[in-house]
């Protein structure tokens, strides 16, 4: 298939076409790592025990900000079953990491294993305790006594820009790590004279990634070679390799990174952390084996956080509802440290860049500023930066069709770039290739039947009932390559990946990757690509992923970008290991190449009974010398870079809908329709998968989520108690329309999608509950939207009713 | 997120449990389902010099028939309260209530004992002791007594239990047949602990409310009865402005909390959301059931 689906190709009849696909790319394989994922045979870092393997426990801050002026650690050393107790003082050897970057007005953090000299967040590690359990360990943490002289705390982002602020940063001489304008046209001109305006402080509050296995890392030390392996649950071992190797000064090839069975990441594990640089300075100090399993208490109070930005943002419209100009102000909190290697800027800058979303908008001006404030650092977390730009652009999507007297979809299919528009240039300079824009929205139209569902609306209304539909549309950049910097100015290359496949002597196929799998089942995707390049069998397809040492250059799975860089990269390698087969077959079977064919894991010559299998060729390749000439032998191994250079971006449509209990404005979501554009699926079974994940997780920065630092700056939402996420019960079931628009900018047309449920739903679902709430006059511009925050809305309009028009039910 | 370090002994009958409890002067701590306790020794926020595990105790995890009353031991774990046949039959607002109980796991593990002893002020359990007037048998050195549920919730998490007390059965006074019930809830997500949660029971004399009887948990310190709201509907035909008149005598007795996911005024306006609705629910199955 080279082509997009035409739209008038029903729901059902896509999806059973999906299903019975014969090719193995494109069809639905069962995940070959779920036997052992699902039965408790996976092998996470925690469950690796070495012999003599001593256990850490950090003593965190409990200041905001505060100076370290004195610690002793004296009682903490003679405590039962200590081995060690470290502070900054002791890893004076360890080279600070920076997150640097060209760009301009920026200044990078130090990023220490320990704080060193002051604290700038509660949770912050400021001393490392090392046992023989972890038992042991915490015991002992009581017995460390920290003397603190506390500073102002900073924990207000618009506060803290201010130049009155105390600073977190002294040598930044402010705590504005970043700030940076883009410009196209003249928005406050076109606003100043539009017809319509539209308008709002939008609010989108801090959330944590709760992956489901809390961050562990394990550092072992082999003190006869100088030899550190690091095992870590992390989405980017090849670069944490690349980091240590700089904080150590130690050559690559003593080091090797590892991330084995990841359970789950989100962008939460795709960034270097102080208790990596920790463990592995500790394990090489002792020349022991040293772990750290982070407890849930420690994963909300030290992950990366993400999504916290206030916007203020105007959108102006001729009379005719056409978008003419946007405006907007971002101000980004990103916490107390700028991470590596993203950096401060990468979730602000992505709220600035994709604020135009998927609509014609010829006068755009987007400022944003990124203030440091003593939390723990933003990182990327799905969707980054994407999920409040989509908010935004939507709300006032519906806040102008509600003023103009239009349907939003209308609305939306007058502004978005039409199918013969592209590429097209947005306002922040971003251009999307061919997107899918007006296909998914009117097939998510189709698959809810949003005629009907709108005359359900105006039952329910008349009823009584508070029943709401919003929609979301939204497009991402995924499968970034090497013109395009994951994070702008970033010194590191996200942009290419390399496979390394092998078919060894014993007929058995590897093929290596730098990428690595948190869940999201690359094992599977990655082996029906290389089966369909190679000719093999999935199942027999052995996949190598999270291990710097199996490829000279790696970064790891983030940014949407595994199935297109690392896909691309094995049809490559795939492809030359097919050629030496066919060169080896051609002499063992004594026929033209243009005669065999390699499928299932056997070469045979067409129309004829002759057949070598992988284990029958490789033998004869690698064992039996003579069959092949010496001069025409070839190793059966290839190793290839895949580089999209620009790469390409993903679409989709979300519609939600909601009804709202009207006397406990409980809000139930009644369904949700999800119509993407990933470009050529490789398994639909893992794309549907990835996007309800995505959706549930939109749904939790929707209605539940938020990260709550009171004025002291502590975090009161310390346990999964406190911090509610998003359970089986409060996910309604999730339709996916797939639009196979095939990228015309990528290797197989593949897309990247792992990102995009948590992208559209936030959106969405506001809409939609805003969309319940119209009649009474309420603007839904803060997420999450709790009942009590509904309560409070509905309660300040009722009085603002009370005192104008008297009582409005 | 480890324990401090204790001691640990797993008492085979109630009589060591009670010794033991004596013997670590104050602070010793029974442990049952631990589905509270391990949190808060995990957090550090207990440090008993001694765990006494009941769980190993014989004949304390029953619910039965007592002719007048029906007794459930302290080990009864949620779960079987929730599939219960007596309690189904006899306190079908309990059985109901159950299920709001957490989530499943959690129900495995917990017991009435326990969750009593803990006291919640958002828990169920709590709650529906003192709905259905239940009365709590203590076990100490010094022998056994009895605490009405009414007695018993000094707090959130403080109860009439003393230093050397073990919760050894709870009491349940039956219903006279056709009383009517209800339980309504609001929580952020199914199983969490509730925002506001009422339950009524009620019966009736001709066309009169009688036997009326309103519990209220989420909204203050401790379960509450809505004795105000009680005395303005007991005896009076049911109504849309003598409920009313109770709703908003509950809302001017309540004093709840303000914390993360609700504020003490959405508290208020829930509270007597769900008391409105509780009623009409209640007398509806009740007369469904005398007619």
């Amino acid at each position: 298939m080279t082509e997009a689906l035409p739209k008038s190709a029903t729901a059902s009849r896509e999806a059973e076409e999906l299903a019975t696909r014969p090719k193995i790319v494109g069809a639905s394989v069962k995940r070959t790592e779920d036997p052992r994922l699902l039965t408790g045979k996976g092998a996470y870092v925690d469950d690796r025990k070495v012999p003599g393997m001593l256990h850490v426990a950090f003593r965190r801050s409990d200041h905001s900000h505060a100076l370290i002026k004195a610690i002793d650690c004296g009682a903490a050393r003679d405590a039962d079953g200590v081995v060690a107790v470290f502070t900054a003082e002791d890893m004076r050897e360890v080279n600070a990491v920076f997150a640097t970057s060209r760009m301009k007005n920026y200044y990078a953090t130090p990023i220490t294993g320990l704080a060193i000299g002051k604290v700038r967040y509660v949770g912050e590690p400021v001393v490392g305790v090392i046992a023989q359990s972890r038992y042991l360990a915490e015991d002992a943490l009581e017995l460390v006594d920290i003397t603190y002289e506390p500073l102002p705390v900073v924990i207000d982002p618009e506060e803290a820009a201010k130049p009155s602020s105390a600073l977190l940063h002294e040598e930044a001489n402010t705590n504005v790590l970043c700030s940076r304008e883009f410009k196209t046209g003249d928005a406050e001109a076109a606003i100043a004279s539009a017809a319509v305006r539209v308008s709002g402080r939008f609010r989108f509050h801090r959330k944590t990634p709760t992956a489901m296995e809390n961050r562990t890392y394990l550092a072992e030390y082999e003190p006869g070679r100088d030899e550190l392996t690091l095992y870590t649950s992390s989405q980017v071992p090849g670069i944490i390799r690349d980091a240590l190797s700089d904080a150590f000064d130690m050559p690559g090839s003593q080091l090797r990174v590892v991330a084995p069975d990841v359970g789950g990441g989100f962008g939460g594990k795709a960034s270097l952390y102080p208790e990596e640089i920790f463990v592995a300075f500790a394990a090489r100090r002792l020349g022991r084996a040293v772990k750290w399993t982070s407890d849930r208490m420690e994963d909300l109070a030290a992950t990366s956080q993400g999504f916290d930005q206030i916007v203020n943002a105007e959108l102006a419209l001729d009379a005719e509802g056409n978008a003419i100009a946007l405006r907007a102000e971002v101000i980004g909190d990103v916490g107390a440290y700028s991470i590596y290697p993203w950096t401060a800027v990468i979730e602000p800058v992505q709220v600035v860049s994709f604020l135009p979303g998927p609509y014609k908008i010829a006068n755009y001006l987007g400022r944003v500023r990124g203030i440091a404030t003593s939390k723990p650092p933003t990182g990327p977390y799905r969707g980054v930066g994407r999920p409040t730009s989509t908010f935004v652009t939507e709300r006032l999507m519906d806040m102008a069709a509600q003023r103009l007297g239009m349907d939003p979809i209308t609305l939306r299919l007058r502004n978005m770039i039409q199918p013969d528009e592209f590429p097209h240039r947005i306002g922040s300079g971003i251009i999307w290739d061919q997107c899918a824009f007006t296909e998914c929205l009117n097939a998510a139209c189709g698959k809810a039947d949003y005629q009907e569902l709108r005359a359900r609306q105006a039952e329910a209304r008349a009823a009584g009932r508070w029943f709401g539909i919003g929609v979301a549309c939204y497009a991402e950049l995924t499968g970034i390559g090497s013109r395009i910097s994951v994070a702008p100015g970033m010194p590191i290359n996200t942009g290419t990946e390399t496979a390394k496949i092998a078919i060894d002597s014993t007929g058995a196929v590897t093929a290596a990757f730098g990428v690595t799998a948190m869940g999201q089942g690359l094992e599977t995707t990655l082996a029906q690509v290389v089966a369909e390049h190679l000719g093999g069998r999935v199942e027999d397809i052995r996949v190598i992923q999270g291990d710097s040492a199996a490829v000279p250059n790696a970064t790891g799975s983030y940014a949407s970008r595994s199935a297109v860089l690392a896909g691309g990269a094995a049809t490559l390698a795939a492809q030359e290991v097919k050629e030496k087969i066919i060169r080896a077959a051609s002499h063992l079977l004594e026929a033209a190449s243009e005669d065999l064919v390699v499928e299932d894991g056997k070469v045979s010559v067409v129309g004829t009974d002759r057949t070598l299998t992988f284990r029958q060729l490789a033998r004869a390749v690698y064992l039996e010398m003579g069959r092949i000439p010496a001069d025409k032998r070839e190793e059966l191994t290839s190793t290839k870079t895949y580089d999209p250079v620009f790469g390409t971006s993903a679409t989709a449509a979300h519609l939600a809908v909601v009804e709202i209990n009207p006397d406990t404005y409980e809000i139930k979501l009644e369904r949700f329709v999800v119509a993407e554009d990933c470009g050529r699926l490789i398994n639909p079974m893992i794309v549907d998968g990835q996007v309800h994940g995505g959706v549930a997780q939109g749904i939790g920065a929707a209605l539940y989520e938020e990260v709550v630092y009171n004025d002291e700056g502590q975090n009161v939402t310390a346990s999964l108690v406190d911090y509610v996420i998003p359970t089986a019960t409060e996910v309604p079931l999730i339709d996916v329309v797939h639009i196979e628009a095939e990228s015309v900018t990528t290797l197989n047309g593949f897309r990247g999608m792992g990102e995009g449920g948590t992208i559209g739903a936030p959106a969405a679902v506001a809409n939609a509950v805003a969309d319940a709430v119209a009649p009474l006059g309420i603007d839904i511009l803060e997420l999450p939207i709790s009942p009590e925050r509904l309560f409070r809305l509905i309660e300040s309009s009722k009085n603002h009713k009370d005192s104008s028009h008297g009582h409005e039910t | 997120m480890k324990p401090p370090p204790f001691d640990y002994l797993a008492a085979d009958c109630v009589e060591a449990a009670v010794q033991a409890l004596a013997g670590a002067g104050g602070d010793g701590k029974l442990i049952a389902g631990g589905q509270s306790l391990m949190p808060m020794l995990n957090f550090r926020l207990l440090r008993p010099s001694i765990l006494i595990d009941i769980n190993r105790i014989p004949d304390l995890a029953y619910i039965r028939d007592d002719g007048n009353e029906i007794c459930i031991g302290p080990l009864a774990r949620h779960r079987m309260l929730e599939t219960s046949d007596v309690i189904a039959r006899q306190f079908p607002v309990l059985h109901e209530a159950m299920g709001y109980v957490a989530h499943l796991a959690i129900r495995n593990r917990g017991t009435i004992g326990g969750s009593l002893s803990h006291a919640d002020p958002a828990a169920e359990l709590p709650m529906m002791s003192l709905l259905l007037d239940a009365c709590l048998v203590v076990q100490s050195l010094s022998g056994r007594r009895t605490i009405t549920a009414r007695d018993f919730f000094l707090g959130a998490l403080t109860t009439a239990l003393e230093e050397g007390d073990m919760l050894v059965e709870v009491r349940l006074p039956k219903l006279p047949k056709g009383t009517g019930w209800a339980f309504e809830e609001v929580a952020r997500r199914s199983g969490d602990f509730a925002l506001a949660s009422v339950a009524v029971i009620i019966g009736s004399d001709g066309d009169r409310i009688s036997d009326l009887r309103i519990g209220m948990m989420g909204i203050g310190e401790t379960p509450m009865r809505a004795l105000d709201a009680e005395r303005i509907l007991t005896g009076q035909r049911y109504s849309e402005a003598t409920v009313t008149a109770a709703v908003e005598a509950i809302r001017a007795a309540v004093e709840p909390n303000t914390d993360l996911h609700a504020s003490a005024e959405y508290r208020r306006h829930l509270v007597g959301v769900l008391a409105q609705q509780a009623l009409a629910r209640a007398w509806a199955r009740l007369r469904e059931a005398t007619q």
